[in-house]
């Protein structure tokens, strides 16, 4: 078999044999589980428009999604470096690309398997609503490209670092430092700043374009220019990966 | 002589002009405004979740077409204590229209519709802003209700809260359970 295949093959096991990926399943299940409960039990919440529900169901889902990349990358070179496995994984024979290459393909079936688990929960929240169609083939295409962009910032990151706490500590600062003008509201959001930093950071692009797909019914034009930032995005982390994984050392 | 009757002419005509203008004018002040707007609430109770259309009018009522309007929509809360104008970006799919010619008597006739979003009272009112007026007329303010929905319901959020989380434990405990049972069984007796 191909060696790259059965690196993939090990980190699918990892998350549906071993305990950490289960727990990480059951986690991201139970924060939505909590959070939907929060929706029906809050009277005001739950008065919502279906739509604005779905698209604070789909935000979480995206936030979960991107602090599972940023764990799941981290873990990826350092973690093996710190369990000391690294050293026969590279004895393997495939590049550091190609290693790479498997770790992501196990962190974007991680994020397949929460999408597939979150279908039910926009369902529930969103199903006499508008959009839920488009909610969900939204979030699958953001969340895809949120997912390579901070899950393979991670692995560079883990790539080039020593230890896992280290890139666990800068990945996550990175991911607050992204995700902190989406805290500030839209109010804030509104000026030429807040405008060029919401236009300038990949989170907030995925979260705009869940907005104005789910609850302002804009089609794919609308999209495109926060499309094109993602993709962008992506692109040069994926870049960026290569470039980092080209020499590993143990 | 000529130049006189040219002079009583000149003077004919500037008196002549200048009657019909303020003619024009009395007219236009006579009836208030040379355009008219009006809107109407849709019959029966209104319920959050509802996209009900408003029926807005705007006549011209002048001799004069009218060119290059604007007419938009503008919604308040009148919450008693808490009244404030509401930003129509989630509630209206249609917040302006420019209306390029409004012929003499002729009436342009739109259904305003809105997605009502939350539930409260509230007053909807139609403006005009004709490029010629020094001042925008609006409509009537139509106050209206909309009665509160709870659009969510325990009784299909809660089977998937509860459920999900105990299926994918159920589903992980199950798959454990099997491959140790396979491990057993591939184990080569006597190795304990």
């Amino acid at each position: 078999m191909n060696p790259g295949l059965i690196l993939v093959k090990r980190e699918f096991q990892e998350d549906f044999k071993a305990s950490r990926g289960a727990v990480f399943l059951v986690i991201t299940t139970l924060v939505l589980s909590a959070f939907a409960v929060l929706l029906v039990s809050n009277t005001e919440l739950s008065l919502l428009d279906n739509a604005q529900a779905v698209y604070m169901m789909a935000g979480i889902i995206i936030a979960l999604a991107a602090l599972v990349a940023v764990i799941r990358g981290s873990d990826g070179f350092a973690g093996e470096r710190d369990r000391q496995t690294l050293e026969p994984l590279l004895l393997a024979p495939i590049n550091g690309p190609g290693l790479a290459a498997a770790k992501l393909c196990g962190i974007l079936f991680f994020w397949l398997t929460l999408f597939i688990l979150a279908i039910p929960y926009l369902w529930a929240v969103g199903s006499t609503g508008q959009n839920l169609f488009a909610a969900i083939l939204y979030l699958f295409l953001a969340g895809t490209l949120i997912v390579l962009v901070f899950g393979g910032a991670a692995l560079a990151l883990s790539a080039r670092m020593k230890t896992f706490k280290g890139v666990l500590s800068l990945g996550l600062t990175m991911l607050l430092l992204w995700g902190s003008p989406v805290l500030l509201g839209p109010s804030l959001r509104q000026s030429a700043v807040g405008r060029l930093l919401d236009l300038a950071n990949p989170f907030a692009a995925a979260l705009n374009t869940l907005d104005s797909v789910i609850i302002d019914s804009q089609g794919l034009s609308w999209q495109l220019l926060r499309l094109a930032v993602m993709v962008s995005y992506a692109v040069i982390i994926l870049w960026w990966l290569y470039a980092a994984t080209r020499r590993l050392e143990p | 002589m000529k130049v006189l009757r040219l002079k009583r002419l000149a003077l004919i005509i500037v008196l002549a002009s200048a009657w019909l203008t303020s003619g024009a004018m009395a007219a236009s002040a006579g009836n208030g405004q040379v355009l008219r707007v009006s809107l109407q609430a849709p019959a029966g109770a209104l319920k959050m979740g509802d996209t009900p259309n408003f029926l807005g009018a705007v006549t011209n009522l002048g001799p004069q077409p009218a060119q290059g309007l604007v007419v938009y929509l503008s919604l308040v809360s009148l919450a008693p204590g808490n009244e404030h104008p509401v930003d129509l970006e989630d509630w209206s799919a249609q917040k302006a229209v420019r209306l390029d010619r409004l012929n003499p008597g002729a009436t342009d006739f739109r259904n305003w519709g809105m997605r009502l979003i939350a539930a409260g009272k509230y007053g909807v009112a139609l403006t005009v802003v004709d490029p010629r007026e020094p001042r925008p007329i609006v409509s009537d303010l139509v106050p209206f209700e909309i009665q509160p929905k709870a659009t969510l319901v325990a009784g299909r959020v809660l089977p998937v809260a509860i459920g999900e989380p105990l299926l994918v434990v159920l589903l992980w405990g199950g798959m454990v359970f099997y491959n140790s049972r396979c491990y057993h069984k591939q184990k080569p007796e006597g190795l304990g």
